[in-house]
């Protein structure tokens, strides 16, 4: 009775421990920091915008991102056309050099939440997922905000 | 004295000159409507007011928030310093998505102040000849279709924000999404 109460438990603790954790290789040397989304209408457009951080002494590519907050996520890149025009495309990866940090910022690669499903208002947080191709899935949470530091 | 004198008003007349007419509307009309729905005769309805001006499409996730932001830093500072008798517009080149309906949303939340502050949208024909006349480019690019056969598109356009003399004549344009704010701020007060 004992032995088989000591077993369910010792199963029920590692289940639980084993899916409450992010899906995540721990081994990853890939880091993820300063997390942040646009505000965005319901039906209309966001972006995502953050740090990887690359640690390890291989390279690692960003393969794409998922959302429940958006019908569609794409990788996309801003970039310069002439002087002053400016256009955005989506990129079907982005590599991530070893021992190096990659910024997805404005005017730059950011992860485009196309069509979304709700509002998301400043001052509250979206959850999203970054694929590498090594790294695996990496969840990450985004503070909602115009700007940095507004 | 008298140098000194000589020497202030020279000084205040060059800081004048330092913004010439780079262009206008061409003493056109034409017929647009705002984010309420209401009819405006454009330019026509500025007269009067200093012009800080950008052009955008809100499907745009990147550098029209980028430009759209800086506005709204500039409306900041110019309400901080009680500079009054400047109109802020954004008009659309996306007339077809951008909606009276979806401008409205997108100011809200955006937590734009719309007291001195009006989005434009309207006929594509009409806002397609706005830009033309003024030099903005905004061409369709790249697009996305959805499953159900809605189609976005995404424009290579020019990155823009505009000022306007109090008489519609344009006096300066800037890189919407990197504009130095202390700068158009002290183009603003060599208008008043």
């Amino acid at each position: 009775m004992n032995k088989s109460f000591l077993l369910i438990a010792a199963i029920t603790f590692v289940t639980i421990n084993l899916f409450s954790q992010p899906i995540t290789n721990h081994q990853s040397p890939i880091t993820i920091k300063d997390v942040w989304a646009r505000p965005g209408a319901k039906n209309a457009n966001s972006a995502l915008y953050f740090v990887v951080q690359n640690n390890g002494s291989k390279a690692d590519t960003i393969l794409g991102a998922k959302s429940k907050y958006a019908e569609i996520v794409e990788v996309h890149e801003s970039f310069k056309r002439d002087n002053d025009r400016m256009g955005m495309r989506q990129v079907k990866f982005v590599a991530v050099a070893a021992n190096s940090k990659l910024e997805f910022k404005p005017g730059g690669f950011h992860v485009m939440l196309i069509n979304l499903l709700k509002d998301v208002k400043a001052g509250t947080s979206l959850d999203a997922t970054i694929n590498f191709k090594f790294a695996g899935k990496i969840k990450v949470k985004a503070v909602v905000q115009e700007m940095p530091g507004m | 004295m008298k140098r000194l004198l000589l020497f202030v008003l020279l000084s205040f007349s060059a800081c004048k000159e330092k913004l010439p007419v780079v262009d206008d509307f061409g003493g056109a009309h034409y017929n647009l409507v705002n984010q309420n729905n209401q009819q405006v005769l454009f330019p026509d309805i500025l007269k009067g007011k200093i012009v800080v001006m950008n052009y955008i499409f809100t499907n745009c996730p990147d550098i029209c928030p980028l430009s759209t932001n800086n506005m709204r830093l500039i409306q900041q500072r110019l309400k901080k310093e009680k500079i009054e008798n400047v109109q802020f517009v954004s008009l659309s080149f996306d007339p077809e998505f951008d909606t009276p309906a979806v401008l409205t949303k997108f100011a809200e939340i955006h937590s734009l102040d719309l007291s001195n502050w009006m989005f434009l949208t309207g006929n594509k024909s009409v806002t397609d000849a706005i830009i033309k006349k003024v030099g903005v480019l905004a061409v369709p690019n790249d697009s996305t279709v959805f499953k159900d056969g809605r189609k976005i598109y995404y424009y290579v356009h020019t990155d823009r924000i505009q000022l306007s003399d109090a008489d519609g004549k344009i006096r300066k344009n800037y890189k919407g999404s990197t504009i130095n704010v202390d700068e158009i701020v002290g183009d603003i007060k060599n208008l008043l």
